[in-house]
């Protein structure tokens, strides 16, 4: 395991397109250092004002790009045919989608939280004492949504990854990941009430506010899950996601 | 007993996609030292059968044995077998070097090894450089080097002359020949019988999954005028594409 | 002709063209189920809940689906041809460049109206007949009323097929390409909508999903969006959201070694 762990750390480090994912993440701390200064500006202008926080704007963002990490850990072998090469070499399937996913898993857990620290504590420096209605609550009580935030990202790789095994396309799992992330969501959305709040209490970027006990939206009001069930649910998704890439891995011929 | 070492025992190996009956009921034995050539029209189920011999593709029934076990139960199988299947088969973006040591470092090999297989297969100069730009040719000498990294004494080799210049078909001829001279077990499958004729001392020959003849060269020129002729008469029933009427 | 016609057998011979028309057809069917359950939930209601029952467009919800799946289809339409090498072959049976992507522009985009139309018109068709006079009177607005921006909605859908095509000539990527695609289509707007005014309605103006409201001035609807366009500046703001990336692409193609 510790080897297998090793090769897919490598194989992650020496292609382009993790440092493009990881780049495109990080312009989080660039809009956000931009859009702080801008709504300062503002507030110079006209006093108070209710501005979103950064780290919550764009993390969208972070989590479509740091997804394709996840999807293209597995993708790229398909389409390669490199995954016949890592199978002769780890022959156990279990192992192999464990060794990604440790490797995964961890990479996008530093980044999303790196980046997620670095665009809070700038946007709060960058503030200043002005009231832009995100910066007036104290870092324990935004440490919940940051963390929840960051672990959505894991989740979503995690889940890209899965995807990844059951498709063996990029395009399909990248797809499916929007889906999850944007497109079912909306449309839960407009289900008529009461079933708007009850299904997308379960939908995947929704858990985040939930676990820090906020509520989902202005038009949907609170979750309907306690923050701990919220947790739950969203490392859920990670494993059933993996645990059905496993299944076809294992059982299809490679 | 002993533990048989170096063998590939295939025994009634059976595999079907769907309504193809890409390997039927094959059982042979390639025995260490010498170059078994494998030999059989297009889609006479060659690739499948070492698909399945590395535990890529499951049997439909059947068993194929390394070393008188299955694949999968190697505990770092690149030490007992090596294998090239398809020389393309690598991620354009990453360098040679990277690439081999992604695959060294799953059965614990150093980097050391993986420079030293680049200098042996004649890569050493582009060993930073990325794949993508490689011609066949080098893709298949990477490929090779590959199988080579764990120093096994089983090599599979599914077409390695394939766009090979004539240097490079010499290479692989004498490469083949001398891992045989080491008491390697070699398996290496072409449908191109003049070079066979060249490196091979046993053949196997198959037609539509199912063997046609398991003999040495030897044999085989005894009982035929050449061993191009010996392919001919042989598979002259089980060719699935080729010219009608002829 | 010929590369139309070949460009057509490309696309018609590959699983995911039939895939991502299937899908997107399939918005019709969401769309029905939600209708269904929208009438089910009104049956159930208390008269007093009635008048306050509200319900979005169902044709403009299910929009999502075929626009993403035909911008999918714009990205494999020229990605996969990068990916398996085929590109070489498709251009040096057709030296000149401009017109296999001219090519492939005409076969997805045609797909794409086909395929936007039939979801869109449809799901108006389905919900229309299944709500009848529910949700105060949300679907008994004269058809004739409604046409302008079911067109306008329609044509969006062949703009994300030829965003695809331009995106995926550009970064040859599938991946790449389709997180552009979406960071477009879905993120901006998210972002867009937290700004501060009168950026929110500025930016909100020129989203794809804010044209079909400015192209047809309506009024029957709400939109989440701004709405300061006139209608000739939207209708140039969405022909440039399809045309700008496939000349640029178009460009590269031309400029670039494949
Ligand atoms: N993954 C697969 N799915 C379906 N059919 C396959 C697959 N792999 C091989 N075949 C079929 O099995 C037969 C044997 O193929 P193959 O082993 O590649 O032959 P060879 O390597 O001898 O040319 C062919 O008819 C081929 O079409
Ligand atoms: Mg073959």
């Amino acid at each position: 395991m510790r080897m297998a762990f090793s090769s897919e750390w490598l194989k992650l480090r020496s292609v382009a397109s993790t440092y493009y994912a990881l780049g495109s993440a990080a312009l989080m701390m660039l809009f956000g250092v931009g859009w702080t200064i801008y709504v300062s500006s503002l507030a110079e202008e006209r006093g108070s004002l209710r501005a979103a926080a950064p780290e919550e704007g764009f993390l969208p963002l972070v989590q479509i790009s740091l997804a394709t990490i996840g999807v293209l850990a597995i993708t790229s072998e398909h389409a390669t045919g490199m995954i016949r090469a890592s199978l002769t070499a780890v022959p156990s399937r279990g192992t192999l989608l464990l060794a990604k996913a440790a490797v995964v898993g961890g990479v996008t857990f530093v980044a999303a939280h790196v980046v997620l620290l670095v665009t809070y504590v700038a946007a709060r420096l960058i503030a200043g004492d002005r009231q832009l209605g995100f910066n007036s609550t104290g870092f324990s009580d935004d440490l919940p949504l940051l963390f929840a935030s960051g672990v959505s990202v894991t989740v979503l790789a995690l889940v890209g990854l899965g995807l990844g095994a059951v498709t063996r396309s990029t395009a399909a799992a990248i797809v499916s990941v929007v889906a999850m992330l944007f497109v079912l969501p909306g449309i839960a959305t407009y289900l008529p009430q009461p079933w708007n709040s009850r299904v997308a209490s379960l939908m995947l970027p929704n858990l985040v506010p939930q676990i820090a006990g906020d509520r989902l939206s202005s038009r949907l009001g609170d979750g309907l899950l306690s923050p701990g069930v919220a947790f739950v649910a969203l490392i859920s998704y990670a494993l059933v996601a993996l645990a059905v890439g496993f299944y076809f891995l294992w059982r299809r011929d490679a | 007993m002993p533990q048989p070492n170096g063998v590939i025992d295939l025994q009634h190996l059976t595999k079907r996609y769907g309504r193809t009956l890409a390997v039927d009921d094959l059982s042979f034995t390639v025995l260490p030292g010498h170059v078994t050539g494998f030999l059989g029209p297009n889609g006479a189920g060659k690739s499948t059968t070492m698909r399945l011999v590395l535990g890529l593709d499951a049997p439909s029934s059947g068993a194929a044995l390394v070393n008188g076990k299955r694949y999968a139960s190697l505990p770092r199988p690149m030490h007992e077998v090596g294998a090239l299947l398809d020389a393309g088969a690598m991620h354009g973006g990453r360098s040679a070097f990277n690439h081999l040591l992604c695959l060294a470092r799953t059965n614990g090999i150093g980097p050391g090894r993986v420079s030293e297989m680049l200098e042996r297969v004649g890569l050493a100069g582009v060993a930073q450089k990325h794949v993508g730009g490689f011609s066949l040719g080098m893709k298949q000498r990477l490929g090779i080097a590959a199988a080579l990294l764990g120093d096994p004494g089983v090599l599979m080799f599914d077409e390695p002359v394939n766009g090979l210049d004539p240097d490079g078909v010499r290479w692989i001829r004498d490469l083949m020949r001398s891992l045989a001279a080491e008491g390697r077990t070699i398996l290496l499958s072409s449908h191109l019988m003049s070079e066979m004729a060249l490196t091979a001392d046993h053949i196997v020959i198959v037609g539509r999954g199912k063997l046609i003849a398991e003999e040495t060269v030897q044999e085989l020129t005894t009982r035929y005028p050449s061993l191009e002729d010996a392919y001919l008469a042989l598979t002259a029933g089980s060719l699935e594409y080729g010219a009608s009427g002829s | 002709m010929s590369v139309l016609a070949s460009e057509w057998l490309k696309i018609r011979s590959v699983r995911s063209s039939h895939l991502t028309v299937s899908i997107s057809l399939g918005g019709i069917l969401l769309g029905l189920g939600l209708a269904w359950m929208a009438v089910d939930m009104y049956d159930h209601a208390t008269p007093a809940q009635k008048p306050g029952a509200r319900l979005a467009e169902l044709e403009e919800v299910v929009l999502m689906v075929p626009q993403l799946c035909m911008g999918v289809l714009g990205v494999l339409a020229t990605t996969s041809e990068y990916a398996t090498g085929f590109i070489r072959t498709s251009l040096t049976a057709v030296p000149k460049r401009w017109p296999v992507m001219a090519g492939k522009s005409v076969v997805v985009g045609v797909i794409a109206l086909f395929t936007g139309s039939a979801v869109i018109f449809a799901t108006y068709f389905v919900c229309r007949a299944l709500i009848a006079d529910r949700f105060g009177g949300l679907y008994q607005i004269p058809f004739t009323d409604k046409l302008p921006l079911l067109t306008a909605l329609a044509l969006t859908v062949p703009v994300f097929a030829l965003l695809g095509v331009g995106l995926g000539s550009i970064l040859r990527t599938a991946s790449g390409s389709i997180v552009v695609l979406v960071g477009a289509v879905y993120v901006v707007p998210i972002i867009v909508g937290n700004l501060p005014q009168p950026w929110s309605d500025l930016l909100g103006s020129v989203m794809i999903g804010a044209l079909p409201h400015e192209i047809t001035r309506d009024t029957t609807t709400n939109t989440v969006y701004g709405s300061l366009l006139p209608p000739v500046a939207a209708a140039a703001v969405l022909v440039t959201y399809a045309l700008l990336p496939l000349l640029a692409g178009t460009w590269l193609l031309c400029r670039r070694d494949v």
